[in-house]
């Protein structure tokens, strides 16, 4: 009887205790109540990780400097040109270039020059053009192919970047009073003592259709010249 | 005359050679480069031909000098210089680890890209013409260009330039077709044979359309066709076909 007592007595201690034992505020004992709200929300708080650590480090920032482009190469020439008829004459320019792949370019040049007198000028002493008519302007846009790429060799200690180049490419002439449209061709040797630096040897030649003399006929223009450039 | 025009070409490289040096060999701050491949080569010469002459191993940095082309100047921890190749720098990485990523100029490149420029020959109102143009791209599809020209003709020469809105229809297409739409000016100086010849300038518009091929690398051909209406003082305007076909390459 009595152990039967005890046993419902004990029964009731376990069903008043039980719900204490999943009750949050016995949990929060250990966690000095921070946990709290997580506790008083809903069921999840199973899943949510305790936070440790402040993620005080700040990410590095890593600054990436511009990387400079070298790709254009401008500089001035000077040569000889035989205009057609009209004798061999000093001519003087600027070329600007831009390098769009390690085999080919494109550039641009404005030169000038000036006629001599034709034989028929000179043997008869009739002049057929003014002074001004004589000044032998021309300017091409020419695509340039890095033919033979190598290096050139000062000494033992010593070496540069070189190329063959073929040029070829199209533009006016302005000669005798009027412009002509002019095809040019030709070759040239480039060596690069420097990156910045840059010296040409270039023979080209410059074709366009005339007719100063009475009859229409396309002239040969051939030209050397040497010229410095800068990279930049 | 010759004797001042050598002088005055002279001068004109040195200083053109004075302005551009500091510019090229003046302090500045270099981007570091850490190899993770086994060893990145370092050619003599901005070429693939040019020989190896130097490798840099593993975990080890660069810093970058310049590009020229597809290939960049490089100087390694211990000061020696030299040339790494495009192909090799894609396989860098910076100090945070993350990957060493630029412009490669490919097809990828063809279809976006910022700039780009190129030269033509072709007909303009039936004369020669010489051209080149420049743009500049807002987005794959839409940029504003502008544009030169000489034309040489049996009556007449001139100038033409020429700004407008170029909207390219399939740039990510090998064969890219084009439509442009923009204003101009035209400056014609008729041969001095013909009677009461008188130069002139005159504002023209344009309609056109045409078509660009990706070659290779940066390369790409472009043909196309402008409809340039020229507004003459007189009673009647003027019209006039370009057609022009030619090299372009962006970058």
């Amino acid at each position: 009887m009595e152990s039967g007592i005890r046993v419902l007595l004990l029964m009731a201690a376990l069903a008043a205790v039980a719900p204490l034992s999943g009750c949050a505020t016995v949990r929060n004992w250990f966690h000095h109540g921070s946990s709290g709200k997580n506790a008083s929300a809903s069921g999840d708080e199973d899943q949510a990780p305790p936070r440790v650590v402040e993620p005080e480090v700040a990410r590095r920032q890593i600054k990436v400097p511009r990387i400079h482009s070298s790709n254009f190469e401008l500089g001035a020439d000077y040569g000889l040109i035989s205009i057609e008829d009209f004798g061999t004459h000093p001519t003087y320019g600027f070329t600007l270039a831009y390098h769009i792949t390690e085999d080919f370019f494109f550039q641009g040049e404005v030169a000038r020059s000036r006629a001599g007198q034709t034989s028929f000028e000179t043997l008869s002493q009739i002049q057929l053009l003014t002074e001004s008519e004589r000044r032998f302007t021309y300017y091409d846009l020419s695509l340039g192919y890095n033919f033979l790429p190598g290096e050139a060799f000062i000494g033992r200690g010593r070496a540069m970047t070189s190329a063959f180049y073929l040029i070829g490419g199209f533009g006016g002439t302005d000669f005798a009073g009027d412009t002509k449209f002019t095809v040019n061709f030709g070759a040239g040797y480039r060596v690069v003592p420097a990156d910045w630096l840059a010296f040409h040897i270039t023979l080209q030649n410059h074709v366009f259709q005339s007719s100063i003399l009475g009859s229409t006929k396309l002239t040969n223009n051939l030209e050397a010249r040497i010229g410095t450039t800068v990279f930049f | 005359m010759i004797r001042r025009a050598h002088q005055c070409a002279l001068a004109s490289l040195l200083l053109l050679a004075a302005l551009l040096t500091p510019a090229v060999s003046g302090a500045r701050e270099y981007l570091q480069l850490f190899v993770t491949q086994p060893y990145l080569e370092l050619h003599t010469g901005p070429g693939r031909g040019y020989p190896v002459f130097h490798v840099v191993a593993r975990e080890e940095s660069v810093d970058v000098l310049f590009r020229r082309t597809d290939w960049f100047k490089v100087r390694t921890e211990r000061g020696v210089e030299g040339w790494a190749s495009q192909a090799d720098m894609q396989k860098t990485v910076l100090a945070d680890g993350t990957p060493f990523k630029f412009d490669l100029g490919d097809r990828a490149g063809f279809t976006s890209h910022h700039f780009e420029a190129g030269i033509f020959a072709g007909a303009y109102g039936g004369a020669n013409y010489i051209s080149a143009y420049g743009s500049l791209s807002f987005n794959s599809q839409m940029a504003l260009e502008g544009a030169v020209g000489q034309f040489l003709g049996r009556y007449s020469n001139g100038y033409t330039g020429d700004i407008g809105l170029i909207h390219v229809i399939a740039p990510e297409s090998r064969w890219s077709p084009f439509v442009t739409l923009g204003i101009g000016e035209v400056h014609i100086e008729p041969k001095a044979t013909l009677v009461q010849a008188v130069d002139r300038s005159e504002a023209t518009a344009y309609v056109g359309g045409g078509v660009r091929f990706y070659l290779t690398r940066r390369f790409f051909l472009r043909a196309e066709y402008k409809a340039h209406y020229i507004f003459t003082t007189r009673n009647q305007n003027e019209e006039a076909d370009e057609w022009k076909a030619g090299f372009a390459f962006f970058f």
